[in-house]
């Protein structure tokens, strides 16, 4: 890695900001240029208080910004916040905001912005952040530069919903009163970050250009952004290779194709940028059906997969084996616990312990592409090793969508991100208070334990770290003992990039979090 | 004449609702797609987008309100894409046009050209070779094709371009950019014709032999009238009738055929919306899209039928 | 004894010799299937993107995850010429009956039924075929009605077309005025004369049904339980430039066997014009 690069990151985790620290003094290359990337699919939409999948924030991330960024150990770091104090016992946040910061349009941000895009705004339309909300009392604002949050409770991971795909800042002088699902500006979302959304061809491209009044000296320094719309993965690896595009996030290429570009000259690859997500990938076990609602039968399942060689066949090397479920990124991961390490004999005694008929159980593999039906048809085999019978079903996104949501299902494949922090990405996976038809993502598997609810229920409300390690560390046991889902690997996705490029992840959240800092030598 | 045109239209409407029904009946909808995409949704969420999208609404009142809408040439909005749905298509319709345009004008000459060319040295080598070379053409699957094309001739040559519709961000205007879409359209188009190429050229063949044994032809042949007058007036007049049916067939095909072609060209037509319309359940964008290309379908059918009477008169019009 | 004309006609054609060994050889391979295979197809038998002959007993090397190619092409035939054929004896089915009576009669059952053909044919048949795969999940059944719903109305034109031509034939007249029954004139008199376009089709239709098959495969629409040519060449699409063979053998089966079908239409073709010759004189 670059010496200036490693400046970087050594600036960021000292809890120097980019405005802290004059740019052009990191800068490793010059102004201007242009930067062509890939975006796939093509985003259903740009307004990220809306619309909040992968490639909505990829994009607009650069164009809306939130109060804080996170580095890769995720701990905070000052965006549009520049400080922050906590009252002693924990339920009083009061978020100090950058002066002279500009939307878009040149309407000045101040702190009404943020009690209506944290308080109206995204309560209404953002449902994880509204689900975040639930600890918060009161948000208000004190003066032009100061917002105050006040808690029910010491919520512990309060100060990790802060970044700008959890709440994104909106614009108040255009959304107030509005219907924020129908509002003409949200086909030219105007945000606070390095760049200015330019112009968007369906089905070709987005384009962004430098926000010339941006409120970070001398950034961005890139003149442009374009991000490609191209449907095939063959073709964006063409793309690739012939320098059509310079910068390939994470999963849009095929992981083949990934490790072949890398070796390339002037090309390289990072997995960093994911720290923040912590992609995390299980099987659901349908634990209302026999013969999963035996544990036996559930551990049996842990012990025939063979993660080792789904993460290397299929993941190239880009999936970890996983231990349990929290991903090792986030906080108060322990492997003090159970393991499960591929034994298939441990496996066929299990299952006949469990009872198990031989009846053929329906696997939903994740409708994603190639590298999920690949992992689906190894796990089929590891599982017919066993001497467990599964059987394909074929769909489509909204057909996986459909049968999760009516809980229509043996087995089925997921992965979810964990924001960072137990509280906010994996309570959700399996307390009691989470099952409920409607969600591809809430308890589907359907576990109820009322001590693991105790348990997330004490974690959410300590404020104390080393208290909450200990709540967590207990949780993590038991899951592990009673198995209510397979976990299967962590993922580090890829992003392949020509190294004419600098600095493309600055922070915990990667490509979503700008190419503000960003520059081509 | 107006009988038929009437007709159409009561097709087209038939159609519309078919088609409602049909994609109705696939699992999931818009929301459950979008929610998924979302990585988090809750009940709210879910109701939201529902009512946002008229979901809510019993099966009855929304092919009905969409039905008096298509009638007043309405076709509804996008609240995927935040797009009314004919802009969206009518953006995609022209890049689809070119390159099925292009690639049915291509397929064409080549084909009847071939054919022609087959049908007279018929059980000569030149009859073999160029069957055996339609025949791989046509046996090919489309997409390996065309994935080997953009292989040779894009990574490993770099003649010509992979992807897209034109250079983006290059910023050319006039005849520039009509030789940059020009350079885009030609793989593309080239490998669409290649595959309806063979059809044509096998049909040519089989029909101008069929024709050359009729008794017409023997006495023109008999009454010493030039063996390429006689190609050209008398077989080739009549063999083309079966390659014109055919034609008219595999032109509204064509346009659903170049989803293919069009996702691994990345070019931005509307075979591809369509697909990423279904998968996103998308139902006014998809909806949209089949009634627009039914009803260039009815129309080519019609076109068909009118230049089959034109060739031969004693086939009366239905 | 003497060979009938129609044998001699169709020997005489070399292609379509050669075309009906490959054929058979095909359907020998798809009917032995599971005695010959050495592997499950679906197994991880090897490492991954074994190269041809580069291990004994995998004379065309292995896929992304160590699976037998050779194993996988032999079961593929299987489905390839199940779904092949029987989709298109389906569509035939449809296709003529109704391509018959509309050009039989004429007027308005012509008017009518090419009508209900029309609206088939207004939705682009590649995309009807995708939504009807997706409707019913993709599975072999589903696959196969859908590729037959989508290829009867071809047959339907073409035999209307041939009808409405055949039927002002002085023959037809004759039997007219002889007095023969409707059906007996329409499967006795104008069908067989009908036949030799209808027969070039039918070949060409079992092909494209192979190729539609490989293509919903292509876009994630196939039977993932099924070990198919379409599904292993779309499987290979992503990774062509590590492993080629991956899409050259499946490829190359679907070709050839393409290939045979066409050339076996060709001899077939060829063979009945003849006979067809001695009819109208």
């Amino acid at each position: 890695m670059k010496r200036r690069n490693l400046i970087r990151m050594g600036a960021s985790a000292a809890g120097l900001s980019l405005a802290g620290v004059p740019l052009h003094l990191l800068a490793a290359g010059k102004k201007g240029g242009v930067i062509n990337a890939v975006v796939q699919p093509e985003p259903p939409g740009l307004m990220m208080g809306i619309t909040q999948n992968g490639p909505t924030q990829l994009i607009a991330g650069n164009i809306y910004e939130g109060l804080l960024r996170y580095d890769e150990k995720v701990n905070p770091l000052p965006s549009l916040a520049t400080s922050w104090t906590a009252s002693k016992d924990g339920t009083v946040f009061t978020f100090k905001l950058k002066p002279g910061v500009l939307w878009h349009d040149g309407k000045p941000f101040t702190s009404a912005d943020v009690v209506f895009s944290a308080d109206v705004f995204l309560r209404k339309t953002h449902a994880r952040l509204r689900a975040n909300l639930a600890a918060v009392e009161s948000i208000k604002a004190i003066d032009p530069l100061t917002v105050e949050f006040k808690l029910k409770y010491a919520f512990g991971p309060f100060i990790g919903i802060f970044e700008v795909g959890s709440m994104p800042m909106i614009p108040k002088h255009l959304y107030e009163g509005s219907d924020f699902l129908t509002n003409p500006a949200n086909a030219t979302p105007i945000g606070t970050g390095p760049f200015k959304f330019k112009e968007w061809v369906k089905g070709s491209y987005i384009q962004l250009v430098a926000n010339d009044k941006y409120h970070v000296k001398d950034a961005p320094l890139v003149d442009s952004i374009y991000f490609h719309v191209i449907p095939d993965a063959a073709s964006r690896a063409a793309a690739f290779e012939s320098g059509k595009v310079d910068l390939v996030p994470g999963g849009a290429v095929e992981y083949f194709d990934v490790q072949r570009l890398s070796k390339l000259p002037g090309v390289a690859v990072t997995t960093k940028g994911w720290e923040f997500f912590a992609p995390h990938s299980w099987l659901w076990i349908n634990n209302r059906k026999a013969p999963m609602d035996n544990i036996k039968f559930r551990q049996a399942l842990m012990f025939a997969i063979d993660r080792e060689a789904i993460c290397k066949i299929a993941w190239q090397g880009f999936a970890k084996p996983a231990t349990g479920p929290f991903n090792s990124n986030i906080k108060f991961y322990s492997t003090d616990v159970a393991k499960y390490p591929r034994n298939v004999d441990t496996a066929k005694k299990l299952l006949a312990e469990a009872g198990y008929k031989g009846e053929t159980l329906r696997l939903l593999p994740l409708p994603y592409g190639e590298t999920w039906t690949r992992t689906a048809e190894i796990l089929r085999q590891n599982l017919a090793q066993a001497g467990v019978k599964v059987e394909m079903v074929a769909t489509d996104v909204a057909g996986w969508n459909q049968k999760l949501n009516e809980w229509d299902y043996d087995l089925a494949f997921t992965y979810v991100y964990q924001y960072g922090d137990p509280a906010l990405g994996v309570a959700r996976n399996y307390t009691t208070a989470n099952i409920a038809k409607g969600s591809p993502f809430n308890n589907v598997e359907g576990y109820s334990n009322p001590k693991i609810d105790e348990l997330f229920d004490a974690g959410a409300k300590e404020g104390d770290p080393e208290k909450r390690k200990a709540i967590y560390l207990q949780a993590q046991k038991i899951l592990l003992d009673e198995v209510p889902v397979a976990w299967l690997y962590e993922i580090n996705f890829p992003t392949l990039y020509r190294t004419k490029l600098n600095n493309i992840v600055s922070s915990a959240i990667g490509l979503n979090d700008s190419l503000g800092g960003a520059s081509i030598a | 004449m107006l009988g038929r045109v009437l007709q159409g239209l009561v097709a087209i409407v038939l159609i519309a609702t078919v088609n409602f029904m049909l994609v109705r009946a696939a699992p999931g909808d818009p929301v459950s797609v979008l929610a998924g995409e979302a990585g988090a949704s809750d009940a709210q969420f879910v109701a939201q987008l529902r009512a946002q999208f008229g979901l809510d609404q019993p099966i009855t009142t929304q092919l009905a309100t969409y039905l008096g809408k298509v009638v007043a040439l309405d076709l509804g909005f996008s609240y995927r894409q935040q797009q009314p749905v004919l802009k969206l298509i009518v953006d995609r319709l022209p890049a689809t046009l070119l390159l099925t345009g292009s690639a049915f004008v291509l397929s064409l000459l080549f084909g009847v050209t071939l054919g022609a060319l087959s049908a007279r040295k018929a059980g000569t080598w030149v009859d073999s070779a160029i069957t055996i070379v339609a025949l791989v053409f046509y046996a090919t699957p489309l997409y390996w094709l065309a994935l080997m094309a953009v292989l040779v001739f894009t990574v490993q040559l770099a003649w010509l371009p992979g992807f897209g519709f034109s250079t983006v961000g290059a910023g050319l205007s006039g005849l520039a950019l009509a030789w940059d879409i020009a350079q885009h359209l030609l793989l593309p188009a080239l490998t669409l014709a290649l595959f309806y190429m063979a059809v044509y050229a096998r049909m040519t063949r089989a029909a101008m032999l069929d024709v050359a044994q009729m008794d017409f032809v023997k006495t023109a042949r008999a009454k010493g009238v030039k063996p390429g007058r006689i190609l050209r007036a008398h077989v080739l007049r009549n063999a083309l009738l079966p390659v014109v049916t055919l034609a008219g067939i595999q032109a509204g095909g064509m346009i659903g055929g170049a989803v293919l072609t069009e996702t691994v060209f990345a070019w931005p037509g509307i075979g591809r919306l369509m697909f990423d319309a279904l998968l996103q359940r998308d139902y006014g964008l998809l909806l949209g899209a089949f009634l627009v290309t039914a009803a260039m379908a009815v129309l080519f059918n019609l076109i068909t039928d009118l230049v089959y009477t034109l060739v031969d008169p004693r086939i009366e019009l239905g | 004894m003497t060979k009938s004309p129609f044998w001699h006609r169709f020997t005489r054609n070399k292609g379509a010799v050669a075309g009906t060994a490959v054929l058979l050889l095909v359907v020998a391979v798809a009917l032995l299937g599971p005695w010959i295979a050495t592997n499950d197809p679906w197994a991880m038998v090897q490492q991954p993107f074994l190269r041809p002959g580069a291990e004994a007993g995998f004379a065309l090397g292995t896929d992304t995850l160590g699976r037998d190619i050779l194993s996988g092409m032999i079961y593929g035939a299987r489905i390839s010429l199940l779904i092949g054929a029987v989709s298109t004896v389906v569509a035939l089915l449809i296709g003529i009956t109704l391509g018959a009576v509309a050009g039989y009669f004429g007027g308005l059952v012509d008017s009518a039924l090419m009508r209900f053909t029309e609206i088939f044919q207004a939705v682009p048949s590649f995309a009807l075929a995708i939504v009807l795969v997706a409707i019913f999940q993709p599975s072999v059944a589903s696959i196969v009605t859908a590729i037959a719903i989508v290829s009867w109305p071809p047959v339907a034109r073409l035999v209307r077309s041939e009808f409405l031509t055949l039927r002002q034939r002085d023959f037809v007249q004759a039997a007219l005025l002889s007095g023969q029954s409707t059906p007996r004139i329409i499967l006795t008199q104008i069908l067989p004369n009908a036949m030799s376009p209808i027969i070039v089709m039918a070949s060409l239709m079992v092909a494209t049904a192979i190729l539609l098959e490989s293509s919903l495969s292509f876009l994630g629409l196939g039977d993932p339980n099924q070990m198919s040519w379409g599904y292993m060449v779309g499987s290979a699409r992503t990774v062509l430039r590590q492993a080629w063979w991956m899409a050259l053998f499946p490829g190359l089966a679907i070709v050839l066997t393409v290939l045979a079908l066409n050339l076996v239409g060709e001899g077939l073709s060829d063979g009945l014009n003849t006979r067809l010759h001695g009819r109208t004189k």
